[in-house]
């Protein structure tokens, strides 16, 4: 247990050599915000501080070195005021948190892995409902993030940003700001006057627009209007949907998505769905399709809904008054840097590069278990229960996020004050 | 494009009817408006009583200037009769007005009142009409139907694509929600002379109006199983099978059973077999949400479409297609097994 506060200390301690050195930007109208840390583990937030002053932050960071530090996307009048009802909201940024725990990846199976609290069963892959030994519902999972995880949250922050926000909603690149949320995600935030004031219905209306929630695809007398490929919006998204699962697909596959019996109407099929193809590739309007054709249309088409909508978190985009992670400081599960990306640079962005924040030096730890990992452009592990010297960066990660802890060795080294 | 003195009567909500308002306010005196054979206090009367009668007010023809100052004048008689009902019925009729009035303009001169009176961005593109999103959305949010929502809309750079009617209800809408948030907002100073006034028409409305009961048919302590809509019952299916509920649903859960009446110390049971149960911590949140300590805000459950946002709504029955909210469906199926 010893070993364990002495590894927390050492974790502080490179925490407070980083903020020595920040130099973290304000956000907008910083002033109005409520901001809210954390400084051990199973502590408290602290809440409802605010600062007049950019540096009076710098110097907070510093005296007490929290762990996780938030600020609000509300703007208030009151932002310190204890009670939010006091707080005097005027306005809110629209945020977006882009998960991988929300998102499928087929690479949970190889990295994640759960174990039972109550009788120690385990598993690799996303933790299931309730132990399969036992039936206890206390599982503790260990979920990593790896390039392939990196990748989906990627493709979903493209599509959020360039496809959704920009050409749908319209905003400019330059009131979008993204973040690497520390772990395993990005936020998104939009800092718009347009959308500052809207209440938490509209917002649910922009999420629900995101993730093709409540989309009512309907046949009248069985006609179907159907949009070009190049429509803007929803029905091009979903023309575009369609003619990628046709295009992709076996007419088998296919039928199977449209519940069909083994091998009936195959032949059938196989004429609607070419008819439906040539169509859409020829198309320069909306046309109408009439027919048996479009319920397989709309079977297809509700497919198509979830293959191009937005996998975001609903309750951070709708919440007004969301306490979100604030942009260049530490996040305390893993040590690496909140940061922003440029979108530009977002291609090319690895967080186990570009968000570490401790490059320099190498430290002894006892790691209990890690997958295979990409840091600092080198691989590592997997380990299991062994004494290995790692970059300082990875040794906060593996520390911070519970799978290691600082080996004998190196305590006595560092008892010297050597750090 | 000039807008006319009739265009002022019609649009209450534009620049130029509060010009109107202002310039004969202090070319006639208040005292003259407001004394007992005033033209504009009959016409004010009478508009509030087309409202009552017939959900329809109509425009006063025969003189123009007693119309404009009618409609400030009728908001503050519905704010001095204090009665919430005739406040939704008199936004309502006059809604309807607005909307009668403006589906009969030109497009460009639709544009030109939009703008005109609620600052909104409205383009015109050959055929197409566009209004700007969040504009579109602070009033859509108060249209039930799917065909409003916001997924089901062409929304291009920022824009929603609406027709000249969507435009004209939209419009008709925010002028209903402005009359509200204006009576609401303003300050009470009866002005003397309508004390009279304003007790007979306080008994007309209560008379036509009579205020609904609140229906204690959400009977405390009766709590009827059969009575629950499907989101509560599989949540708490969810809950006793010891799932890892998220906030959301615990929220749901608890608040909807707190209003049917149920107390803290029997929800907690519920909660028993979570994954990550705290007896201490879950009747803390309980009793905050009963209102039994903390801001003493007793909470309420959120609306069928919050949860439909939150994945929390399985599937509709029959009864949800006729509600908004869970608690009514609960309130109407009690009202049929009572039946039964």
């Amino acid at each position: 247990m010893r070993s364990f506060q002495e590894s927390e200390d050492f974790v502080k301690r490179l925490f407070k050599s980083y903020y020595l050195k920040w130099r973290g930007d304000p956000p907008r109208e910083y002033h109005k915000r409520e901001y809210a840390f954390m400084l051990s583990r199973k502590g408290e937030m602290i809440r409802h501080i605010s600062f007049e002053n950019w540096n009076e932050m710098k110097e907070f960071l510093v005296k007490n070195v929290p762990l996780h530090v938030f600020y609000s996307s509300a703007y208030y009048l009151q932002p310190s005021a204890p009670e939010m009802e006091a707080k005097d909201w005027i306005g809110a940024d629209l945020v977006f948190d882009i998960d991988v725990d929300h998102l499928y990846t087929s690479c949970k199976e190889d990295h994640d892995n759960w174990m039972c609290l109550d009788c120690n069963f385990n598993g690799k892959g996303v933790a299931p409902e309730e132990c399969p030994s036992c039936s206890s519902k206390k599982i503790e999972s260990k979920a990593w993030f790896c390039e392939k995880c990196i990748d989906v949250a990627k493709e979903e922050v493209i599509k959020l940003v360039e496809d959704f926000l920009i050409k749908d909603f319209g905003f400019s690149p330059s009131e979008i700001e993204i973040v690497f949320s520390g772990r395993r995600g990005f936020h998104v935030h939009v800092e718009s006057d347009i959308v500052r004031e809207l209440d938490q219905r509209a917002r649910r209306e922009i999420v629900d627009y995101v993730k093709g929630t409540g989309l009512v695809l309907r046949e009248k007398k069985k006609k179907l209007l159907i949009p070009p490929l190049n429509a803007q919006g929803w029905p091009g998204r979903i023309a575009r949907g369609v003619y990628e699962i046709i295009n992709s697909r076996s007419t088998h596959d296919v039928a199977k998505l449209l519940c069909l019996k083994k091998g009936k109407g195959i032949t059938e099929i196989e004429g609607q769905l070419k008819k439906i193809l040539s169509k859409l590739e020829g198309a320069e309007g909306y046309w109408m399709l009439e027919g048996e054709a479009c319920k397989v249309w709309l079977k297809i088409a509700e497919k198509a809904v979830l293959n191009m909508r937005c996998e975001v978190d609903e309750r951070v985009t709708t919440d007004i008054k969301r306490l979100i992670r604030l942009p260049e400081t530490l996040h305390g599960n893993t040590g690496l840097i909140v940061s922003k990306i440029k979108m530009k640079d977002l291609e090319t962005f690895d967080p186990y590069v570009h968000a570490v924040a401790f490059r320099k030096d190498e430290v002894k730890v006892k790691i209990v278990s890690m997958p295979k990992i990409k840091f600092l452009g080198q691989e590592w592990g997997p380990y299991r229960d062994t004494i290995v010297e790692v970059p300082l960066g990875l040794a906060v990660y593996l520390i911070c996020s519970g799978n290691a802890i600082i080996s004998d060795e190196e305590r006595r080294h560092h008892a010297k004050g050597d750090i | 494009m000039i807008l006319s003195k009739l265009d002022a009567a019609k649009y209450p909500f534009t620049s130029l009817a509060a010009k109107i308002v202002e310039k004969l306010e202090t070319e006639l005196g208040v005292d003259s408006i407001l004394s007992p054979n005033s033209e504009v206090l009959r016409r004010s009367i009478e508009r509030i009583r087309e409202a009552i009668y017939s959900g329809v007010t109509s425009i006063y023809m025969k003189d123009l200037d007693v119309e404009v100052l009618s409609h400030p004048l009728s908001l503050f008689l519905v704010k001095a009769v204090n009665n919430p009902k005739l406040l939704n019925v008199y936004a309502e009729a006059e809604k309807n007005r607005v909307f009668v009035n403006i589906i009969n303009e030109d497009v460009n001169k639709i544009a030109l009142l939009a703008n005109d009176g609620f600052n909104w961005h409205v383009k015109v593109e050959k055929e197409r009409i566009f209004l700007r999103f969040d504009e579109y959305l602070k009033v859509s949010v108060n249209m039930m139907d799917s065909y409003w929502k916001l997924v089901n809309r062409k929304l291009e750079e920022g824009y929603v694509e609406v027709t000249k009617r969507d435009l004209c209800r939209l419009i008709a809408e925010a002028y209903r929600g402005k009359i509200i948030e204006v009576v609401m907002r303003s300050k009470e100073n009866i002005h003397g002379g309508l004390n009279a006034v304003i007790e007979e028409l306080s008994k007309e409305v209560k008379a036509i109006l009579p205020p609904t009961k609140i229906q204690e048919s959400v009977a405390l302590n009766e709590y009827n199983p059969s009575a629950l809509p499907p989101c509560i019952l599989k949540l708490m299916s969810e809950a006793d099978e010891g799932k890892n509920l998220p906030h959301m649903a615990r929220f749901t859960l608890a608040t909807f059973l707190i209003s049917i009446g149920k107390r803290p110390e029997e929800v907690i049971d519920i909660f028993r077999r979570l994954p990550d149960f705290d007896e201490n911590k879950t009747l803390y949140h309980l009793r905050h949400i009963a209102g039994e300590i903390g801001s003493r805000t007793k909470y309420m459950p959120p609306s069928c479409a919050t949860l439909r946002t939150f994945n929390l709504c399985p599937s509709s029955d029959e009864i949800c297609l006729k509600i908004r909210h869970p608690l009514s469906y609960y309130n109407y199926k009690l009202r049929l097994l009572r039946k039964k």
